[in-house]
Parts: C-alpha cells; sequence; structure tokens
C-alpha cells in the first residue's frame, strides 16, 4: 500500500463514509445533499487510487461517476420536488456541503496533476476536476432552488 | 494492511445492502439502493475490475433510481386516481 492508496482509504472513511450515512438516513434535503457530496468524493478516491495502482486507464470510473454523480442528484431533484419544497430552508451545514466539495476537488486533484507527466492522462485529470466543480455546483444551485420553491425568493448557494 | 481498502470495500457493501433490505419505505429504499450501486463500484475497482465498475456505476449510481422513483410516482398517481373515481 502506498500514500496515493493510503490518501484514498482515508478518504473514503473520512468523507465518503460519513456522506453514505448522510445519505442513508435523515430527511430528504439532507439525503440529496449528501448524494451530491458522496458522488464527489468517492470519484475524487477513485482518481486517488487510480493513481496509487499506477493505472491510468482507472481514472475511466472517476470519469463516468463524474459525469453520472450529478445527473443522479438532478433526477432526485426533479422527482422528489414536492418534498424538497416541502420543508424549512437549507440549514447553515448543508449550504456549506457544496463550497466543501470545492476544497476536496482541489486538494485532491492539484498534487495529482503535479506527479503527472504532461499529456493525455494530465489532461483527462483536469477535465475530470473541472466536470466534479461543474457538477458539483450545478447539482448544489438545483438543491437550493427546489427548497427555495417553497419560501418564495432567497439567496441560494 | 494492504488488504485494509478491500476489507472495508466489503464492510461497506455489507453494511449497504443489509441496510437497503431492511429499509421498507421505497424513496428511502431508492437513496440506499444508490449507495450500494456506488459501494459496489467501489468493490471491483479495488479488486481490479474497472470495466465492471464502469458498468456498474452507470447502472448504480442513476439507472436503478429512476426506475425507482419512476414506479413510486406511477403507483402513488394510479391510487389517487382511484380513490377520486370512488369519491365520485
Amino acid at each position: 500500500m502506498n500514500g496515493w492508496t493510503a490518501a484514498g482509504t482515508a478518504l473514503l472513511v473520512c468523507g465518503a463514509l460519513p456522506a453514505g450515512w448522510g445519505v442513508a438516513t435523515g430527511p430528504v434535503r439532507r439525503r440529496v445533499v449528501a448524494q451530491n457530496a458522496m458522488t464527489t468524493l468517492l470519484s475524487l478516491v477513485f482518481l486517488l487510487l487510480a493513481q496509487g495502482f499506477v493505472r491510468t486507464a482507472y481514472q475511466d470510473t472517476a470519469l463516468v461517476l463524474a459525469v453520472l454523480g450529478p445527473a443522479g442528484t438532478l433526477l432526485y431533484v426533479r422527482l422528489l420536488a414536492d418534498r424538497l419544497a416541502a420543508g424549512p430552508p437549507l440549514s447553515r451545514p448543508l449550504s456549506a456541503v457544496t463550497p466543501l466539495n470545492y476544497v476536496a476537488v482541489a486538494v485532491v486533484v492539484v498534487p495529482l496533476a503535479v506527479v503527472t507527466d504532461p499529456g493525455r492522462a494530465l489532461v483527462k485529470l483536469l477535465v475530470i476536476g473541472v466536470l466534479l466543480v461543474l457538477g458539483s455546483g450545478v447539482a448544489g444551485r438545483a438543491v437550493a432552488v427546489a427548497v427555495d420553491a417553497g419560501h418564495g425568493p432567497r439567496g441560494h448557494i | 494492511m494492504s488488504e485494509l481498502p478491500v476489507l472495508l470495500g466489503l464492510l461497506f457493501v455489507a453494511v449497504a445492502a443489509t441496510a437497503t433490505v431492511l429499509v421498507r419505505d421505497p424513496v428511502r429504499q431508492s437513496f440506499l439502493l444508490s449507495v450500494l450501486g456506488l459501494a459496489l463500484a467501489l468493490l471491483f475497482l479495488l479488486l481490479h475490475a474497472p470495466d465492471v465498475a464502469l458498468s456498474q456505476l452507470a447502472v448504480g449510481s442513476a439507472l436503478t433510481p429512476l426506475m425507482v422513483l419512476l414506479s413510486v410516482r406511477k403507483v402513488r398517481r394510479r391510487a389517487r386516481d382511484e380513490r377520486r373515481e370512488e369519491q365520485a
């Protein structure tokens, strides 16, 4: 087990598993936000594991998850819109999840980009990073809009 | 020590699968199903089967919850319509 695999395992234990707990329990709004966080963090875990196993092809799983994760979150937002709009506005910890996702992406992707040789793998890594940030932002904003639908205009995430 | 990630992945899958079976509400179950799909994808990647992980991701993270939620929606709508017809 090298440092990258250890970092991936640590991110799994400290980030993705608590997010998974958030998806499995609690009110619908928290589940949707946690689902967004979990797919982002798990995609980062995949990136770290790909580097740890020295198999750049494993980055494909992170790429697919970076595309499908936000799609899943948007799906929940669309199909559970009535439940999301029914409760109170998003609490402060839940609004902080999307910025935390950005921080996590930067913390993982930047060191990986530094150690990756310039070329196709680096481009792919950067594309995955941009997709993760965009996907997390779009999904987080969609959740905020859906929750606010029951409360009139308010500042969004 | 090198087996730790695989053991964690196995544990994650076991917990997620058990929780999915134990939860009775279909909407909550759809969330747990997506967690289970992600856990399985992680386990496949840890066992060096990225192709299986890719297909698991495609099915587990978006398609299965979509099917479950659409079915719940359709069943609820039909139940509501039938109730309305009985009242009329």
